[in-house]
């Protein structure tokens, strides 16, 4: 091949979106069209020195806008090739259009998600705003909780998103700033086991392809539309988990590293618990195993995948536990939070159900102290204790002023 | 600004620029009005300086070029007189001096502790043209 | 866990020096977390920066720290910042300032009863980098005070992190590294 490899450490100390950028180099990705927006920015950028460097056979394509830079995506990924690009906040919600016709025409795209706030007022920092806004966009949504797992998905996402079975894009999603701008040891692929994992790209029904031309993006009406949309869901709802699962299961023997479709920490005797997103999932195993040293059996659950919803798998996580919080780093604007419904969905009709209760924060990058989570699970265990959700059943952490609680 | 909590503050992603009315704004010069606590014109910025600039006005041409350049709007110009600084914005970026156009140059940048007087009394002289 | 917190303005290299720092504790086996609060993200606006450091991965994600030390690197900030806050009775600091520590601390009398250490890291950039980039300066003060590492091992390893810049740059830095170490009090 044309191009340079690159010799890696063992470990490399690397921010999220450094991580992200070296996968996407790894993967060889054939075209980036981009548009920058904090805190994304240095993955495409990172892809540009690399192009420019000579690591990478590609294009990256400078654009004027997100909605465009998502609308090259789509052209680029029609046309044959394998295509990622970055964003966040504001510049996602400007992507949500062309989202919807990425997913709906197939194409297998990567888009790393910085997850960042939604102005007004405007605000760069980290909470989940724009991860919810694509919730219902028909894409796969993987979540990374530190720098190692941001490097990581993206291979995954590859391997999912790119299968002649699924061919669904998908985000990979890491908190902005403290993941992004967060550097941790990760532990490195080489180029050659990286490049083997994802596989070379195989197009399907590429405009490239000279010998069966095909149309792209057609117009379908009462008569095709809802056909299309209700497969594109079963295979989201039947498809998607079993190659996770197999991509994860691969990854696992390339690199010794372990991923699950729902992370279940210190859960098997666990009293009480949280289950949350992100950087916070890390940050409550710890406090977690702290406050079973104070005599409460808590645990945590992470959602690796958040679309498709682990329906069943986070309703297997949580059986045995007797009290819940859904922890929502997004305004849910009038409502219970996301996580609160979906899990209240997964165990209504299960003979067990635990004590659940929502709870608001991190909001525009607001932190998630240590001590937060120390009341949460003391609460939680209070509930456990009184046999009920002895507060309100939505309650917002962190936030000054008057205590805020709802339901 | 003081930290308020959730419902302390008025709706809106807004800020008064004035606690209260204010009559002929573009009357009334910058240093006269009463801005509020939240008008970035009471922060300032003085302390992110490492160097400052300095003005001789026994130099300078009024020719603007600094007001125009500068990109605080820190240099204070009066019918179309320099007549200094606003030490409070200025950063320091050192722009004013590039753009001076005498010789010697009316504005230089110095150390930010050093002393204006003393710098004044052994402004460089003029520079022979070496061309 | 050691931690520590930096107190910086945007584009003195507080990041890139924690990250530094970061890259050559990771390759004695710890592991490591850096990262920062932005704020505005303007240059020459109050920035802080973080490390972690611990025999186990770093999973503790909250911004909220009590350091061990704090490393001021620029001579304002002891004054328009509170370089104090959260800090434990025993956390150590090294402030960069053209004073000596004893006319610092007078200068500043949250800084009474501190640890402090002090050294210009400002001139020891200037005159070696020629920029006012007191980053990598205030790590070879560390590394006097904390005794971490063997001065050589750590010039060995920032060499390496600084393999993409230019030679000059390169020596400059090893120069202002070694001038800290031997100047800070």
């Amino acid at each position: 091949m044309a191009f340079d490899k690159m010799e890696l450490q063992k470990i490399e100390v690397w921010d999220g979106n450094f991580a992200a950028a070296q996968a996407l180099r790894q993967c060889q990705i054939d075209v980036v069209a981009a548009y920058p927006i904090t805190p994304s920015t240095p993955i495409v950028e990172g892809y540009a020195k690399f192009l420019s460097d000579n690591y990478i056979e590609g294009e990256f394509v400078m654009v004027e806008s997100e909605h465009a830079a998502m609308s090259g995506c789509v052209g680029a990924a029609a046309a044959g090739g394998r295509v990622a690009t970055a964003t966040s906040s504001q510049g996602f919600a400007l992507m949500v259009e062309v989202l919807y016709q990425a997913s709906g025409m197939r194409l297998p795209i990567v888009l790393n998600v910085v997850n960042r706030a939604l102005a007004a007022p405007l605000n760069v920092n980290g909470d989940h705003s724009d991860m919810y806004l694509g919730r219902d966009s028909g894409w796969i949504q993987l979540d990374a909780f530190a720098p190692q797992e941001a490097y990581d998905l993206n291979f995954i996402a590859f391997k999912v998103a790119e299968d002649h079975d699924i061919r669904l894009p998908a985000m990979v999603h890491q908190d902005g700033f403290m993941t992004s701008h967060t550097a941790q040891g990760v532990y490195t692929l080489t180029d050659d086991e990286a490049y083997g994992f994802v596989g070379e790209y195989k197009p399907m029904n590429d405009m490239l392809d000279f010998e069966h031309p095909v149309t792209h993006g057609v117009q379908t009406e009462e008569d095709w539309h809802f056909e299309h949309k209700a497969r594109q869901h079963n295979d989201l709802m039947t498809k998607v988990f079993p190659k996770i699962q197999a991509a994860f299961d691969a990854f696992e023997k390339l690199s010794g590293r372990k991923y699950n479709i729902v992370e279940k920490y210190d859960m098997n005797d666990a009293d009480v618990c949280v289950v949350c997103m992100g950087t916070s999932v890390e940050t409550a195993r710890e406090v977690a195993t702290e406050m079973r040293e104070k005599g409460i059996k808590a645990g945590v659950v992470g959602l690796r995948v958040i679309r498709p919803f682990p329906f069943f798998e986070i309703a297997e996580a949580l059986k045995d536990v007797k009290a819940i919080a859904a922890l929502d780093r997004s305004s849910p604007n009038g409502a219970p939070g996301m996580l609160f419904n979906e899990i209240a969905g997964a165990l209504f009709n299960t003979d067990k159900r635990a004590l659940l209760s929502g709870y608001v924060y991190g909001l525009g990058g607001r932190d998630l102290t240590k001590a937060h989570l120390v009341s949460l699970y003391t609460e939680l265990q209070a509930n456990v204790d009184a046999g009920k959700v002895t507060t309100q059943l939505q309650q917002f952490i962190g936030v000054r002023g008057p205590k805020l609680a709802f339901l | 600004m003081m930290k308020k909590g959730w419902d302390e503050f008025e709706i809106g992603a807004m800020l008064r620029t004035f606690d209260g009315k204010i009559d002929d704004i573009a009357g009334t010069l910058q240093e006269d009005r009463a801005y509020s606590e939240n008008s970035s014109f009471v922060a300032s910025v003085a302390d992110w300086r490492i160097n400052k600039p300095i003005f001789n006005k026994d130099f300078c041409i009024d020719c603007q070029f600094c007001w125009v350049y500068c990109p605080d709007i820190s240099i204070i110009s009066r019918d179309k007189k320099m007549i200094g600084i606003d030490m409070d914005h200025c950063k320091g970026c050192g722009i004013c001096v590039e753009v001076c156009p005498t010789n010697p140059k009316s504005l230089l940048m110095f150390p930010e502790k050093s002393d204006e007087e003393t710098e004044l009394a052994t402004w460089p002289a003029k520079n022979k043209e070496t061309k | 866990m050691l931690e520590i917190r930096w107190h910086s303005r945007a584009g003195q290299g507080a990041v890139t020096g924690a990250k530094g720092l970061a890259d050559v504790i990771s390759t004695t086996g710890k592991h490591v977390q850096a990262f920062a609060f932005y704020g505005s993200a303007k240059r020459g606006a109050a920035m802080t920066a973080y490390n972690r450091v611990d025999d186990k991965v770093v999973m503790n994600h909250e911004k909220y720290m009590e350091p061990d030390f704090v490393f001021v690197i620029d001579p304002a900030l002891v004054y328009t910042s509170d370089v104090t806050i959260n800090a434990k009775e025993k956390t150590i600091y090294i402030i960069t300032t053209h004073m000596s520590t004893q006319e610092l601390v007078a200068s500043q009398p949250k800084l009474e009863g501190k640890e402090v250490y002090t050294v210009d890291c400002i001139k020891i950039a200037q005159e070696t980098i020629g920029k006012a980039i007191p980053n990598t300066p205030m790590l070879g003060a560390f590394m006097k005070i904390s005794g971490m590492y063997d001065i050589e091992f750590f010039k060995d390893s920032m060499k390496r992190i600084l393999r993409k810049l230019p030679q000059k740059i390169i020596d400059a830095n090893m120069l202002a590294i070694q001038r800290a170490f031997d100047e800070v009090k």
